[in-house]
């Protein structure tokens, strides 16, 4: 079942500055996908139209049948209930004036949605590995790593059926990033991720398709094994050459 | 032969806090060392303790020996001569390391400058320009002349970053301090620059300090490592034999997440 | 490294206890000397004040502590009366700047990039003019001068200070991941500006209403020593020292009382307004 269908999408500030040239893709439910892109690549530009922050210049993006409309609050609240964010630096992502219990339960309370927030908000520290008593702290008593998991719990805490996370553990230490990559992985049993990064190893380990972008181009796409195994394009080759690997 | 660098004993202090305890390590002329740590361990400001350029709220304590001279407590007319003769620094952030109202040229000639007054030449402006575009090429920027009458808003962060390179290059430093020098910019703009950085400093003899969280980018460029954490070496050796069979806990963590995303890419995981 | 050990409670450095600095308790006690008395004078004042209890222009004594003025009114009881004035203009003028300033600062800080302009734009030249100048315009413009006129005066010239701070502040404030992050959990605009933007703008706010009070109080001090503020019997500080000022050789208490006064609520409230940037920080305290 397809969640998300983008088609023949385009970005642009005028003329001069097309950030994105006809860009098509699916995500199809259960499966996750990487955005794979340096800077410039139209990456991030993608995930504000599936946020729906922005609204594309041309070309639509369909979700469960019907077209993603920034400017429509019923389509949106809908669309909200089933696609949460998670950003990428765990500083800024989190309002320091707030309790870990407000940041987590805002998506609740934002989409009204009906049950008891308490269980639910507990419910997402549990899954996110922190501890119970975290609803009480504030965020700058945590480390980058447990910020990182507070903005996951946000994120899930609505039981979306999809989460985009934009380069979400590039601001972690390794040590960390393993570890909220395994966080996210487990997640990714439950709900679809597509996750945007410029990091090949990250999306290797945690996405079944991959997506290449090169200037607002999508230059190749399709099953990650695939594609790492037996490049095509030669941005793809250059891509996975440049990336530094431990000696053998 | 007594190493170019060798700190002994260094700890740093802040208030009653121990930001970096009893640090020890030497460098000869033209070696090549790693410092890898995370957020936290003390690499950077290591790297600030050896130039001497530590923030006031920082007591540092033992000796740091750079070149025949101590730069634990030393006063800062005597550091400033060591600057740029002995020890050269490039940054994380090449947009912030360069001054956003002057020239490419006139920053690279800037140094450049100081160097050639120290040796004793003061040679004509038109002579400074010429080498100025030298130390540009040999960073291997396209189109030096034009680069040269650019500012650093009107160029690439990779190039932003060859531009910091010619810089610490133009002091012809006896030692090279890199502070995470890639972690701001693109793989592939990282793949390049690394390159640059480890053939510059062979063919130029000098020795390299490599600060880095990054262990495949460390091992790109070094021959041994030091691992910190929390202010404290846990391991230190050849590249090699630290990353194939680490002793300490912390660096098997290390290395071992290291290799599981190069396990998932080479799909033997 | 262990799980636990990501786990152990993280980066408390920037975390400091709050400071209750001495200045900060300075502050507190002059402005609650003046509370004190500004709330006491609704019950009682030492003589009435608009009647004539003694001789005129005596010298402080055991039963005029601040002798009289040159009715014969007990000048304390005055003085005292000031303290509420001085108070009600002040929290007045703040309440509406506030009410003013910062609706006109969030709607600029979200508007369209041409209305931003416009707004800042005007807010830049009303900022240029004094705000006594401008109080004093608006004082002109309305039906004689009374309290009231002086404290929309004062509110309305202090709002566009207040309008800018708050555009800025709000603007940097929605920078941040976290309002994405608030719009992609559902949030309306107005939740996030209830929910992000007022608490996070809140703490440098709450430092400059407290510097614009002080400024109130003199502003109005000075509207009065013009004859344009509260006019008698409303015994305002800058009434006491104009009419003081015939006499402030023969009788220099008139001069020096009201001074004083006024001199300590002002720095008071500004050593208020110090401390109160500590407080409230989250970034400051250690919750346990």
């Amino acid at each position: 079942m397809t969640l998300l269908d983008v088609r023949d999408v385009t970005f642009g500030y005028g003329r001069q500055r097309q950030v994105l040239h006809g860009v098509s893709f699916a995500v199809k439910k259960g499966v996750s996908v990487g955005l794979v892109g340096e800077s410039g690549s139209g990456k991030t530009t993608i995930l504000r139209l599936l946020l729906g922050l922005t609204k594309p210049t041309g070309g639509t993006i369909n979700f469960g049948g019907s077209v993603l409309d920034p400017s429509s609050r019923g389509f949106m609240r809908d669309y909200r209930r089933s696609v949460q964010a998670v950003f990428q630096d765990p500083y800024s992502s989190l309002d320091p004036r707030q309790k870990v219990r407000d940041i987590i339960s805002e998506p609740l309370q934002s989409l009204r949605i009906p049950g008891a927030h308490g269980e639910a908000v507990a419910a997402a520290l549990d899954a996110v590995g922190l501890p119970a008593d975290a609803i009480n702290r504030y965020p700058h008593e945590f480390s980058g790593g447990q910020r990182q998991r507070i903005a996951i719990a946000r994120a899930i805490v609505a039981r979306p059926q999809l989460v985009l996370a934009d380069e979400a553990v590039s601001a972690l230490d390794l040590s960390t990033r393993i570890r909220i990559v395994d966080l996210f992985k487990r997640l990714s049993e439950n709900m679809t991720l597509v996750f945007v990064s410029h990091d090949l190893g990250v999306v290797a380990s945690l996405c079944e398709e991959i997506i290449i972008l090169e200037r607002g181009h999508i230059v190749e796409s399709g099953n990650t094994r695939e594609i790492l195994d037996a490049p095509q394009h030669p941005y793809t080759q250059k891509l996975l050459q440049s990336v530094p690997r431990m000696p053998r | 032969m007594t190493p170019l660098l060798s700190v002994d004993g260094l700890t740093l202090k802040t208030g009653d806090k121990t930001l970096v305890s009893d640090l020890s390590f030497s460098l000869g002329a033209g070696e090549r060392m790693g410092l890898i740590g995370e957020s936290g361990s003390g690499k950077s400001l290591t790297a600030m303790a050896v130039t001497g350029l530590l923030p006031k709220s920082i007591v540092p304590a033992g000796s740091i020996l750079l070149d025949g001279q101590q730069v634990v407590g030393t006063l800062e007319r005597t550091l400033n001569g060591l600057r740029g003769s002995s020890v050269a620094v490039v940054f994380q952030e090449p947009l912030t390391a360069l001054d956003p109202l002057m020239k490419i040229g006139t920053q690279v000639a800037g140094p450049l400058g100081r160097r050639l007054a120290r040796e004793g030449k003061s040679p004509p402006r038109r002579e400074v320009d010429r080498e100025v575009l030298q130390f540009l090429d040999h960073v291997a920027l396209p189109q030096p002349e034009r680069i040269a009458n650019s500012y650093p808003h009107e160029i690439s962060g990779g190039q932003r970053q060859r531009v910091a390179i010619a810089m610490a290059l133009a002091c012809k430093p006896k030692l090279l301090i890199a502070d995470e020098p890639t972690t701001a910019l693109d793989v592939t703009t990282q793949a390049e620059i690394l390159k640059l950085l480890d053939s510059l400093v062979r063919e130029l003899g000098m020795a390299l300090l490599f600060i880095s969280h990054d262990l495949p980018v460390v091992a790109t460029v070094v021959d041994r490592v030091t691992v910190l954490r929390n202010g404290r070496a846990v391991e230190e050796g050849p590249v090699k034999a630290v990353f194939d069979q680490p002793r300490h806990d912390y660096t098997k963590t290390l290395v071992e997440a290291a290799r599981s995303f190069d396990n998932a890419l080479e799909g033997t995981a | 490294m262990s799980a636990a050990d990501e786990l152990t409670p993280a980066v408390v450095t920037a975390a400091r206890k709050p400071r209750w600095s001495p200045t900060f308790t300075i502050g507190l006690i002059l402005v609650g000397i003046h509370v004190a008395i500004a709330l006491l004078t609704l019950f009682w004042t030492p003589y009435d004040p608009t009647s004539t209890t003694g001789g005129r222009l005596e010298p402080p004594s055991f039963i005029h502590w601040a002798g009289t003025d040159r009715l014969g009114r007990d000048f304390f009881t005055q003085i005292m009366i000031g303290s509420r004035i001085a108070l009600i203009v002040g929290a007045g003028a703040v309440a509406i700047g506030a009410a003013i300033g910062v609706t006109i600062g969030l709607l600029a800080a979200f508007a369209t990039r041409f209305l931003d302009d416009a707004l800042a734009a005007t807010l830049d030249i009303l900022i240029a003019f004094p705000t006594l100048l401008l109080a004093m315009l608006v004082v002109a413009a309305s039906e004689g001068a009374s309290l009231w006129s002086a404290i929309l005066a004062l509110g309305i010239a202090m709002s566009a200070i207040v309008a800018r701070l708050t555009r800025i502040l709000a603007k940097r404030v929605l920078q941040n991941d976290y309002i994405t992050a608030s719009r992609t959990s559902g949030t309306s605009w107005p939740g996030v500006v209830v929910r992000h933007v007022l608490p996070n703008i809140w703490p440098t706010l709450s430092v400059n209403f407290a510097l614009q009070f002080g400024i109130a109080v003199i502003a109005e001090s000075s509207l009065s020593y013009l004859g344009l503020g509260a006019p008698p019997p409303n015994a305002s500080w800058g009434r006491l020292l104009q009419e003081a000022q015939g006499t402030v050789y023969t009788a220099p208490i008139g001069a020096i009382a009201p001074g004083i006064a006024l001199v300590t609520l002002v720095i008071g409230i500004n050593l208020l307004a110090d401390g109160l940037r500590d407080i409230g920080d989250p970034t400051r305290r250690i919750s346990r």
